[in-house]
């Protein structure tokens, strides 16, 4: 139980984040089933089939999901508050969950193989499926204008489901159609229900951040407001491929631009996902017209982020509290109390003193500089003149070594605690565990770069690990009320996020589109360019 | 599965998973706006009436108050079902005089589940 408790923040937004992936996907897929595949002129039933099985698959992974939810929930909420179990059961979430499980469970029975009726009586399981998640949403919890509220975030997420989540099938589909031209048919047909899941979305979208954010100066002054810029930021580059691909399926013989239409579907699944991640970190957090007090000024932001030099010296372990981690637990201990609130399990926050800061600045200033040569390397390496530049990736080995020695300052070999004796602290395992994965990175990459690796999959593992790294740094999210510190620093991680995304996603593009694609080309100039970026980024980090 | 792709999954997995766990857990939503009594404020006893409005609708049925007294005891407060739908309403009677902590924990209509401590001292009347 205790672990549980311990752990409970980060299950509810994993949930959620599973929740809403599967949740799109099957939504998404019985939407394409019936309004893409089921219209065309075309023999389709081995694509059907196709369709089926995943949307099987991920109704599946959507019960699942949600009987997890369900059951950590019920488990704090009926330990945290000594519940009787009957009482649990009567809670909202309980209905909304079984609502979803009971929905999710009758798309698997209308998707078993055998069946050849029609396919219109799943959009009803898929209607419960939108109303359960909309259930635990925030519109369920406002004060006014909850029935609005509700309707457009039913709205929104239908959208959402109908475009991001039918966008896998359309790839099926291409891949299964049994000629260019169908699959080119089905294509042009999906962009015209995107276009309209498109703006239903943003209208939706729009009108619920006139209710949750409410002003400009709570879009950069509060977690939630920067949140929603960030999704709005990944939506317009998601746009920016939807129209790449509404283009493609106008133009052209079908069969040059299949494989083309393919890869950018890739990449608009990934960072799909990526911003149904960012509305899981959302629904964590207070909306930004709730909190009204403690907000970040322009001037504030403008102070922390001017550029400055950076920082080459570095305070001494001795300048450091003892035990980080042991002064933090005490802290909270003794009663550093305020309105905060938090999750159960969760630990209080306590300020960082200026030596920790200046220690952690100076962490990020040199991987900054380390980042920043990788990036101007790997320029260099794509105009085709500096062979050597190829070699870049070496570079994540200094990375390596950097968090490897001032990640944990308490531990070996700087600090007084032995090498063993970090093997028994998770957090300080995790982080040596990272630094192993720095130097896989490296490793990778650095054969793929010096043409050892010429082609399959691991070519995709360094821009499938960047853009990986860029959603997790949006789907976690900070506190519950307006610690300024903590914005300030979500601030300056949410570009290093989008830049990792745009990264990893355009260095997947220039390695799966045709050659004869010319976006591919802009593509290898802009994830350089996006590291490069990361690195300045780095060099200007700031926490006082 | 051919033995390259497999080894592929195996590291994306491995990836992914590692770095779920360096993500920093997050938190829910409902956050308490005001208090009565106030953050470390002085209120004059002996009986105290408690009222907390939060951001959102509250489950008062599933939500808890408890009073942790300046000898070290544990005292739950009935919560009051005559109040508005972000508030919850208690009262707290016969305090002797000395420090106490109000230990909330709410379930937001939502579903998430949040709790803070409120530290007050209790005087003389």
């Amino acid at each position: 139980m205790a672990r549980l408790l311990q752990v409970f923040g980060f299950l509810s937004v994993l949930f959620r984040g599973a929740t809403l992936t599967f949740q799109s996907l099957a939504v998404g897929g019985i939407v394409f089933l019936i309004f893409i595949v089921r219209r065309s002129q075309e023999d389709s039933a081995q694509l059907q089939q196709a369709c089926l099985r995943w949307i099987r698959r991920s109704a599946l992974a959507l019960a699942v999901m949600q009987i997890s939810y369900v059951l950590a929930n019920s488990l704090i909420l009926r330990e945290s508050a000594e519940m009787p179990l009957r009482q649990v059961l009567g809670a909202n979430f309980v209905l909304a969950g079984l609502i979803g499980i009971v929905a999710a469970f009758t798309v698997v029975v209308l998707t078993v193989p055998m069946r050849s009726t029609g396919y219109a009586a799943l959009l009803l399981p898929a209607a419960a499926i939108i109303a359960s998640s909309v259930m635990t949403s925030h519109s369920m919890a406002r004060l006014g204008y909850r029935a609005p509220l509700v309707a457009f975030t039913a709205l929104h997420q239908a959208a959402t489901a109908t475009w991001l989540g039918g966008l896998p099938y359309l790839l099926i589909a291409i891949r299964r159609a049994q000629s260019p031209e169908f699959a080119r048919q089905l294509g042009a047909r999906f962009s015209q229900l995107a276009l309209a899941s498109v703006a239903v979305l943003a209208s939706a979208g729009l009108l619920l951040s006139f209710a949750y954010v409410g002003s400009l100066q709570a879009v950069y002054g509060t977690s939630y407001g920067a949140m929603v810029a960030t999704k709005v930021l990944l939506f317009v580059l998601l746009l920016f491929l939807g129209a790449l691909n509404f283009q493609l399926v106008r133009r052209g013989p079908a069969s040059s631009i299949l494989a083309s239409l393919k890869r950018f579907g890739e990449a608009e699944i990934g960072i799909g996902i990526t911003v149904i991640l960012t509305a899981a970190s959302l629904t964590s957090l207070p909306p930004a017209a709730d909190l009204a007090r403690d907000r970040v000024s322009a001037r504030e932001i403008f102070a922390r982020m001017s550029p400055r030099a950076p920082r080459f010296a570095s305070p001494t372990v001795q300048d450091l509290p003892e035990d980080i981690y042991a002064a933090q637990k005490k802290a909270f201990e003794v009663g550093s109390l305020s309105t905060e609130s938090y999750v159960p399990g969760q630990t209080g926050t306590r300020l960082n003193t200026p030596a920790e800061k200046a220690w952690s600045e100076y962490n990020h200033h040199w991987a900054g500089i380390i980042v920043l040569s990788m990036g101007l390397l790997a320029l260099l390496a794509q105009a085709g003149r500096f062979s050597w530049a190829r070699n870049w990736p070496l570079a994540f080995f200094g990375l390596s070594a950097f968090l490897f020695l001032r990640s944990d300052p308490e531990t070996w070999p700087l600090g007084p605690v032995g090498f063993w004796a970090t093997l028994a602290d998770p957090e300080i395992l995790l982080h040596r565990f990272f630094a192993l994965l720095v130097i896989a990175l490296a490793v990778f990459e650095w054969r793929v770069q010096t043409g050892r690796v010429a082609s399959g999959r691991a070519r995709l593992v360094f821009p499938a690990l960047i853009a990986v790294s860029g959603a997790l740094l949006l789907t976690h999210s900070h506190s519950l009320g307006n610690l300024k510190e903590e914005l300030l620093a979500e601030l300056s991680h949410i570009p290093l996020a989008i830049l990792a995304v745009t990264a990893g996603w355009s260095r997947w593009l220039e390695l799966r589109l045709p050659s004869e694609n010319q976006t591919r080309n802009i593509m290898g100039r802009l994830w350089p360019l996006c590291i490069a970026l990361i690195g300045v980024v780095l060099l200007n980090y700031r926490e006082m | 599965m051919q033995p390259g792709r497999r080894r592929f999954c195996a590291l994306v997995l491995f990836a992914v998973a590692a770095a779920f766990f360096i993500v920093a857990p997050a938190a829910a939503h409902a956050v308490l706006l005001e208090s009565t009594p106030p953050l470390n404020s002085s209120v004059s006893g002996p009986n105290v009436p408690v009222k907390l409005r939060f951001n959102v609708r509250i489950d008062a049925l599933r939500s808890r108050l408890t009073l942790l007294c300046p000898d070290g005891s544990a005292q739950a407060l009935e919560i009051s079902k005559e109040t508005r739908a972000d508030t919850l309403a208690a009262a707290a009677t016969g305090l002797a005089a000395g420090a106490y902590r109000l230990r909330w924990q709410v379930l937001a209509s939502d579903g998430h589940i949040t709790r803070g401590e409120i530290p007050f001292t209790v005087t003389p009347s």
